[in-house]
């Protein structure tokens, strides 16, 4: 019985069918399924398997986010469930945002939904945010990693002033800095000190990975 | 499984309007009466002098009335099909269809393994017929190359590398002559599994070239007739030269090759009433230094257009000849252009059927790769011929509605699913795949495609009784032919 659950949700998420993908986790709930085994033996696999299918080709990106989509669906049934002590495995923290003054938020949404997709915890602060409103959010989720978008070419050196207020406030060695947007480019990373960067969604989560010593 | 993608073109192109399509038909119909053509057959010409034309012997030439022509015309099929061996794989001639074919009959071959630049054999017929069965843009096929291992038999060799390899209809350019023509009929009718079903579904059909200025082949309108009393479908393909065998100018080019392909349509109907024909004209340029022939013209593209119209004005299906240009080289500019000019456009007209996919050097060089670039090409057309989507699913104003001002929709389901009917180039925008990061040279990614397609594709095999029906075929036409 726990099986065919698990591979329920499992489906939804290969699927992409968020609104399934609650409907089981309730029920799974109901007939007192572990909800820690509910994520490790049904949305993960599920999760992994999208993850394949769109490295095989077969899979678009809508794809890969609607299944993240269905994930998150039935985590925000699962979770609040675990018990004290009880947690699922993160690689790590990331607070994720587009820099002051750049309204664009594809990019980062993207990257974001890869991050989770693939065991980060990813806290979306927006867009148009200040370096301030970065370290805050830094400070408050314990995160371990910060990505900053920036799609302007006006807009890309608020990118280094995310880095210099993680140096202000003490955080630049605790936190490793992603740096990523349309003008962005691998010297720029340097330039300003960053410690990653990546020219897509995809590569972006070998990089994150590669930070958290997770690959 | 071998699977064919036509062109189904929901927007048409006409660059004759009926007033000048009349002109032409005049004119044609003038010539034939007036000046004749020339039948250097005397079965054929004894067949037109018992059904009332003027002949005269000496000269082998064939005047028309006007009216036996048009009654002649009015009994071929507007619309046939042409069979291929499994479910599928028929091409329905009726008009809302374009079908395309690899072009033929080359005589050099850029060898697959070593590069270097040999006589064209048996084996390339094979392998491109095992490519042709994979690739969805190939509809039928034309041997690619002359099997000129096989001597005076390497028609007949073509026919059977080519039904041992694609499940796809076949047409021959190459067999010619009454006996070759009776041992290709035998072998259709092997395939077929009878003289009736082979009739009723044609698993072969074949292509005559006329002789331009208005004359025909002996060899080609004895193999002809045979094939029309056989009910093999056979269609015939005028090339008059703008400047050398046509007059240097477009309007009196089509009218040489209407005649000399109309004449030869007539002659089908009078030896069997209600044959199954089909008409091609290709106009070519004479290069006015060298006589040396030119092909990428805007003046011929033109032509190929006004040609499909002028086959449907006879009422019967067009052939047309599309690719396979100039160039040497794959991957060029010129390709590209021509390619556009050639096969869209007669996509565009409502052409039946097209061949020229896979060759270079005006039809004469095989270079195995050319054909990924052609397919690539061929799917652009057919997407952009079946127009756009304005439906409520293609308006999609539930979801512009839902995702608003400053939204995306990436994570839509309606997004999902469309995203997939919008045809991406995979040459130009490689996917993700398995295997790793693709070649960064274009051309070896597609050389890479090719070499997938020989090694993962098992076209459908020859049950063993055909297999060996077909070797017998092949020996008894060896001893009678000589090999």
């Amino acid at each position: 019985m726990s099986q065919e659950i698990y591979d329920k949700l499992a489906k939804a998420v290969i699927d992409g069918e968020p609104e399934d993908a609650e409907e089981w986790a309730k029920k799974a709930l109901e007939q007192g399924l572990d909800p820690l085994d509910c994520i490790n033996e049904g949305l993960s696999p599920g999760i992994d398997r999208v993850g394949e299918l769109f490295a095989t080709g077969d899979y678009f990106l809508p794809d890969l986010i609607i299944g993240g989509d269905a994930m998150k669906a039935a985590l925000n049934i699962l979770e609040p469930a675990l018990t004290q002590g009880q947690g699922r495995h993160v690689l790590g923290q990331v607070v994720l945002g587009t820099v002051e003054g750049d309204l664009h938020e594809i990019g980062k949404t993207l990257v974001g939904t890869m991050l989770t997709a693939n065991g980060f915890l990813v806290t979306d602060i927006g867009v148009d945010k200040t370096a301030a409103e970065f370290v805050a959010a830094i400070k408050e989720s314990g995160a371990t990693l910060v990505g900053a978008s920036a799609l302007l070419t006006t807009t890309m050196l608020h990118q280094k002033e995310v880095i210099e207020a993680l140096k202000e406030a003490g955080l630049r060695d605790q936190v490793k800095v992603m740096v990523g947007g349309a003008p962005i480019t691998e010297s720029w990373a340097k330039e300003i000190g960053a410690d990653g960067y990546a020219d897509d969604a995809i590569t972006a989560v070998a990089v994150a990975k590669k930070l958290v010593g997770a690959a | 499984m071998a699977k064919i993608e036509p062109i189904e073109p929901q927007f048409h192109l006409e660059v004759l309007n009926p007033e000048q399509l009349s002109s032409i038909k005049s004119a044609t119909l003038q010539i034939m009466e007036e000046v004749g053509v020339r039948f250097p057959s005397k079965k054929a010409l004894r067949i037109f002098a018992e059904h009332g034309a003027l002949v005269d012997w000496e000269r082998q030439l064939v005047q028309l009335p006007a009216d036996m022509v048009l009654e002649a015309l009015g009994q071929a099929p507007r619309s046939y099909v042409l069979s291929g061996r499994s479910e599928g794989t028929d091409l329905i001639l009726d008009g809302r269809r374009s079908y395309f074919a690899t072009d033929g009959c080359g005589t050099l071959t850029i060898d697959f393994e070593t590069g270097e630049e040999r006589y064209s054999c048996k084996d390339d017929v094979a392998r491109m017929a095992r490519v042709a069965d994979g690739l969805s843009s190939i509809a039928f096929y034309w041997p690619i190359v002359s099997a000129q291992d096989y001597g005076r038999l390497a028609p007949l060799h073509e026919l059977d590398a080519s039904f041992g390899n694609t499940v796809k209809h076949v047409q021959t350019e190459t067999v010619m002559g009454e006996m070759p023509a009776r041992y290709a009929v035998r072998m259709a009718g092997a395939i077929a599994g009878s003289r009736e079903q082979m009739r009723a579904n044609p698993p072969l059909s074949a292509l005559i070239c006329t002789i331009a200025p208005l004359g025909h082949d002996k060899e080609g309108i004895e193999a002809a007739m045979v094939y029309a009393e056989a009910g093999i479908p056979v269609g015939f393909m005028a090339m008059p030269t703008m400047g050398s065998t046509a007059p240097a100018a477009p309007g009196g080019a089509l009218v040489i090759g209407n005649a000399e392909a109309a004449s030869a349509m007539v002659l089908m109907q009078l030896v069997a009433p209600g044959a199954p024909v089909f008409q091609s004209l290709l106009v070519s340029g004479m290069d006015p230094h060298t006589a040396g022939y030119l092909v990428s013209l805007p003046q011929k593209y033109l032509c190929n257009v006004a040609a499909v119209q002028m086959a449907h004005d006879w009422g019967v299906p067009s052939l047309a000849g599309t690719f396979g240009l100039d160039a040497s080289e794959p991957a060029t500019w010129q390709l590209g252009r021509d390619s556009v000019y050639t096969a869209l456009l007669c996509a565009l007209a409502g052409t039946d059927i097209t061949i020229g996919l896979g060759m270079l050097k005006a039809s004469t060089l095989l270079v195995p790769e050319q054909i990924i670039f052609d397919d690539e090409i061929y799917h652009t057309h057919r997407v952009l011929a079946e127009g756009l989507d304005i439906s409520s699913q293609g308006l999609a104003l539930d979801i512009i509605s839902k995702v608003g001002p400053g939204g995306h929709f990436l994570a839509q389901k309606h997004t999902r699913r469309h995203l997939r009917d919008v045809w991406i180039p995979e040459l130009t925008q490689p996917r993700p795949s398995p295997d790793g990061t693709p070649p960064q040279d274009i051309r070896q990614r597609a050389r890479a495609k090719l070499d997938r397609i020989l090694v993962e594709h098992e076209p459908e095999p020859l049950e063993e009784a055909v297999r060996a029906e077909l070797d017998a075929i092949l020996s008894a036409a060896e001893r009678e032919l000589g090999s």
